[in-house]
């Protein structure tokens, strides 16, 4: 019966086709010695793709790794995670200063002044005539030009709107006649040096400078707005910090064209236009101008001080001749696209990169892989590996399946898969603490987490030890304030909060609670009762969630839990400030700016101090930092900040998670001696916690390594 | 019959738009804000913030969004947000991957339930047909990922071979069979996987349509006329039992477009399902409606040409 026969046999001989095609698949030995080649492929697993392939545009973390590669900075951070040049070879940082005579004011000793005798004032002081305070000589001493800038009238227009709705903005126009100003050129930045040239010229000298008096408005409607003009035209005085990059000379981009100065214009204007949408904007909104000063040297001068500002300058440098306005029009006209509408975002570069990094791209299939190949002209020599491969595969635990089948090598790998390795002699594993914080937050707006008292006694009850061991799998360490654990900012002299239930009770009976007889804690007849939240979907987050109700039930507060969807939590809670405390996490910079997730002035619905933390002196110092430009004292403020904030537990801080990596031993450093023989050294992570510092240097072998003892 | 396509394509297009506005809304309506404007990135200022809802149009009313998007999308220019890129360019080549998935799971779907259908239902109450029963609900009820995750694990570590994508990474340059032996191999799990559920409930389908049909008067005619038994099972009830299934096939069409989502994501099959599913997840809105608009359109279409091939295979049917 042949239908029967057809029947039986279709399926049969389908699935041994399909079955077969298995002798044909090789297994993870077979895979290096079948195809040597393999050996110098680096593939590395993703949970996401990139989305765009511009520095200046991207900004999910898949994108950056991808840029990283493929592009460079002026400048990054090396081992210790102090700035080195790149693209830069080095860079000097000096400081222009102004301020406008005052001409109404009084200076002890020779009454008023003009410009001329106000700079010979500062000379003489300079040269040591009058007696100081040792900031004021240090500050003095800083000093290397003195010069005066003559008055001189000019007309400013600006377009203002005198509703929202208005749809044209109207001129404006204003006519100043700025006074005499004085420049003092300064060896480096130095944000006191207003305050203490106040000691020779006046207490009021540059507060007492009005403005308003030096301008007029040609329409009487905007006359309201004067004030506002007067401090932005001409401000009493000015802090313009100056950096100087000094470029690396013959650099090439991946199509051979030689890198100078102009890129790096090009690059800070296209970051600036606002056709482009770049997310970068706010980091670079300080700029005032960038100069080419020649073709290997550019001056960027900053509007004012802002000392994170040195730190964008890693940002991938982009190449002028591929994406300036004749480029884009050519590449509009070729696709046959709107001229006026077609900008950066619009181009195919952004798909097909071409940067001077380490990596040239190759080609990239949409959540299937991006794939480079190292670049032979690369100005600190090519890297070892011939590719790199960044496959997306978006599943934890098959990402690990595919690191067991040899075809990838590296992941990210989770603790509990950590875990799972440490004893296979085939593999080599490294940790060590991220960028990131996870914390118990407070809404210090309402009762009783507006008592600092209450806010400790919470946080002592928790057991932190015990949630890094159990749920962490001990791949976490403690965290007492908001600062990267391995900068010299986070102050290691501040002891974590212990574990001390008694101590808890004892604090919050300080603060007016005892227990009743059910064992409630009760103040004034009303319970200790709130509500944790959290974001469901991040089973850390709910582990934890249900570890602190259950601590704080121990000691008698009635908590109550709940799971948020993402942005259900973000809208309505978070931007809101509607919870009571939730559980959330930050990841940070290395900069130590922590101005709006601290400053007193960013409490407002949607910004990010939704805990409500107002504290004067902390303001103070979050302001210094952001202006201070030595290390040395940065790490100082930084000190005294964390300090405040680890007194007041806003937060309770718990832990900082430490990143994973596991990797097969036969990869190791692969560097040449001076007789030109290779030397193999083991990978290990600095001194930061970053492992893969040296992966232009990587290089897998076909057999394990053995190592001396010492290496 | 004329008349019957001309009112049942009008009743569809009726039927689209108003699946067009449901959908619009839904996802509109729906919380959370593309990653573009995510409010808690602290690089982001309100500005920019501002300018990308301006760019992507969510300053203006819904209807007008409305209006734009789908003039977008017919006049094909609508793009992606996260990578500017054409979105029915990305669907095509997505669809391109999920095809053969697609086609290997129907496949295997098809020609196993047959067989096995049609055999628990002449052995009905016996043996096999009790054990067929125990795996198809044991099949039904298995929930697809885990099982995915189960044969992940068996395959890889006792057979040590790769199974995740569309093909062995660092293969080199193998020769030509062998990667597209490579490829079949990576076809194969995720479309069993995904067939394994088909092949349960169709086979019982197949089951009791057979049963039915052997119940009817024909088949004892044609017993009694001393018709060998194998032939009044495979011409005379298969033929009659085939008919509802020759309509399924108009509506696996769907199918296409659909996907699978939690297969495809597990074996980081870069199909469409995937694509679909992570649009959702980072709210890029043009994605999501497009693949929605497709699979709506699909899904009408399959319903249409379920109808007309009634027409064709069944002569008792006259419109």
């Amino acid at each position: 019966m042949t239908i029967r026969r057809v029947l039986i046999f279709a399926p049969t001989l389908l699935i041994l086709f399909l079955v077969y095609s298995y002798f044909w698949v090789p297994t993870y030995e077979q895979q290096t010695r079948g195809n040597p080649d393999r050996l110098n492929e680096y593939i590395a697993a993703s949970i996401g793709d990139a989305s765009i392939l511009n520095p200046i545009l991207s900004a999910d973390s898949a994108s950056s790794d991808i840029n990283s590669m493929v592009f460079e900075g002026l400048i990054d951070r090396d081992e210790e995670l102090r700035f080195r040049g790149r693209l830069a070879t080095s860079w000097e940082i000096y400081e222009e200063a102004f301020f406008y005579v005052n001409e109404g004011a009084t200076i002890p000793g020779i009454g008023r002044a003009g410009a001329q005798k106000v700079a010979a004032l500062i000379q003489r002081a300079k040269a040591g005539q009058f007696p100081a305070n040792p900031e004021l000589r240090a500050s003095l001493d800083n000093i290397s030009d003195i010069s005066t800038i003559s008055a001189g009238e000019f007309l400013v227009t600006r377009y203002e709107k005198k509703k929202q709705e208005d749809k044209e903005p109207e001129e404006v126009k204003i006519r100043v006649s700025a006074p005499a100003r004085i420049k003092l050129v300064l060896n480096s930045v130095d944000q006191d040096l207003f305050e203490n040239l106040s000691h020779i010229l006046g207490k009021d000298y540059f507060s007492g400078f009005n403005g308003q008096a030096y301008l007029s408005v040609d329409d009487e409607r905007w006359e309201e707005k004067r004030a506002a003009y007067a401090d932005e035209i001409l401000p009493a005085t000015e802090h313009n910090p100056n950096v100087m990059f000094h470029l690396r000379p013959n650099v090439k981009f991946h199509d051979g064209h030689v890198f100078d100065s102009k890129d790096v214009k090009f690059t800070f204007e296209a970051i600036m236009n606002p056709k482009n949408l770049s997310p970068r904007i706010a980091d670079y909104e300080p700029v005032k101008r960038v100069e080419v000063v020649d073709s290997l040297t550019v001056r960027i001068v900053y509007k004012r001080l802002y000392s994170p500002a040195l730190g964008t300058w890693g940002m991938g440098i982009l190449p002028e001749h591929l994406l300036n306005d004749e480029a884009l029009k050519k590449e509009a006209v070729m696709l046959g696209k709107d001229i006026e509408k077609f900008a950066m975002r619009q181009s195919s570069f952004n798909r097909h990169p071409v940067g001077c990094g380490p990596f040239v791209f190759q080609e990239w299939k949409s959540d299937q892989y991006i794939i480079l190949d190292r670049f032979g002209d690369y100005w600190e020599g090519p890297a070892n590996y011939k590719q790199y491969t960044y496959r997306i595969v978006p599943d934890l635990l098959t990402q690990e399946m595919e690191f067991y089948a040899g075809t990838i090598d590296s992941y990210n790998v989770q603790p509990h898969q950590v875990e799972r390795l440490r004893g296979d002699p085939k593999y080599q594993n490294f940790s060590g603490p991220s960028f990131g914080y996870t914390y118990i937050g407070y809404n210090m707006r309402r009762e009783p987490f507006n008592d600092p008292r209450v806010r400790r006694a919470l946080s002592m009850a928790i057991d932190v030890d015990k949630i890094i061991k159990y749920i962490l799998y001990g791949q976490g360490e403690r965290i007492t304030g908001p600062f990267v654990k391995q900068t010299d900012y986070y102050n290691h002299g501040i002891k974590p909060v212990p574990y001390d239930p008694e101590g808890a009770l004892k604090l919050l009976e300080e603060a007016g609670w005892r227990r009743d007889k059910e064992g409630w804690l009760e103040k004034d007849g009303k319970r200790f009762q709130f509500t944790l939240i959290t974001n469901s979907g991040n089973d850390l987050r709910k582990a934890i969630l249900a570890i602190a109700q259950d601590a704080w039930k121990q000691i008698g507060i009635d908590v109550r839990t709940d799971l948020l969807e993402w942005s259900v939590f973000i809208q309505e809670r978070v931007d809101k400030a509607d919870f009571d405390a939730l559980i959330l996490g930050w990841r940070m910079g290395i900069e130590p700016d922590l101005y709006q997730i601290w400053h007193s002035s960013q409490t407002n619905p949607y910004q990010l101090n939704f805990v409500g933390f107002k504290n004067r002196k902390a303001d103070d110092l979050i302001i210094k930092i952001r202006q201070e430009y030595d290390h040395e004292g940065q790490a100082a403020f930084c000190h005294r900040l964390h300090e405040i904030i680890a007194r007041e537990q806003p937060y309770t801080f718990l832990y900082v998670t430490k990143w994973t990596a596991v990797l097969d031993k036969r990869i190791v450093i692969q560097e040449t001696d001076f007789q030109g023989n290779p030397v193999y050294k083991k990978i290990t992570p600095t001194k930061t916690g970053n492992f893969t510092f040296y992966f232009n240097k990587w290089i897998k072998l076909p057999e394990m390594p053995s190592f001396s003892p010492e290496g | 019959m004329l008349s019957f396509i001309g009112r049942s394509v009008i009743q569809k297009i009726i039927t689209l738009f108003f699946v067009s506005i449901v959908s619009f809304l839904i996802i509109h309506l729906a919380p959370g804000k593309p990653s573009q404007v995510d409010p808690l990135n602290p690089k982001f200022t309100p500005e920019i913030v501002e300018r990308f809802r301006k760019e992507f149009h969510l300053d203006k009313p819904l209807y007008v969004q409305y209006v734009y998007f789908y003039r977008d999308l017919f006049t094909g220019k609508t793009v992606s947000w996260k990578d500017n890129q054409s979105v029915l360019g990305k669907i095509w080549e997505r669809f391109l991957n999920s095809l053969p998935l697609f086609i290997v799971g129907t496949i295997i779907t098809w020609t196993l339930s047959f067989p096995i259908g049609i055999r628990s239902a002449i052995f009905r109450g016996r043996f096999y047909d009790r054990s067929a029963t125990f795996f198809s609900y044991l099949l039904i009820s298995i929930p697809g990922f885990f099982f995915a995750y189960i044969l992940i694990i068996l395959v890889v570590t006792r057979f040590h071979v790769p199974v995740i994508g569309m093909e062995t990474f660092g293969l080199g340059d193998a020769s030509g069979l062998r990667l597209v032996m490579d490829r079949v191999w990576h076809l194969l799990i995720p479309s069993v996987l995904g067939a394994t559920g088909g092949i349960a409930i169709l086979s019982r389908y197949v089951r009791s349509q057979m049963l039915e049909v052997e119940g009817q008067d024909y088949i004892r005619t044609a017993r009694a006329k001393g018709v060998p038994e194998e032939q009044v099972h495979y011409r005379h009830a298969l033929r009659n039992a085939l008919l509802p299934f020759v309509t399924m096939f108009g509506l696996i069409l769907p199918g296409l477009i659909g996907g699978s989502v939690i297969i495809e994501s597990i074996f980081s099959w870069p199909g469409i399902g995937r694509m679909a599913y992570e649009a959702i997840l980072a709210r890029d809105y043009p994605i999501i409606l497009t693949v929605n608009f497709i699979s709506a359109v699909l899904v009408l279409a399959g319903t249409f040409v379920s109808d007309l091939l009634y027409l064709v295979v069944d002569p008792r049917i006259r419109l």
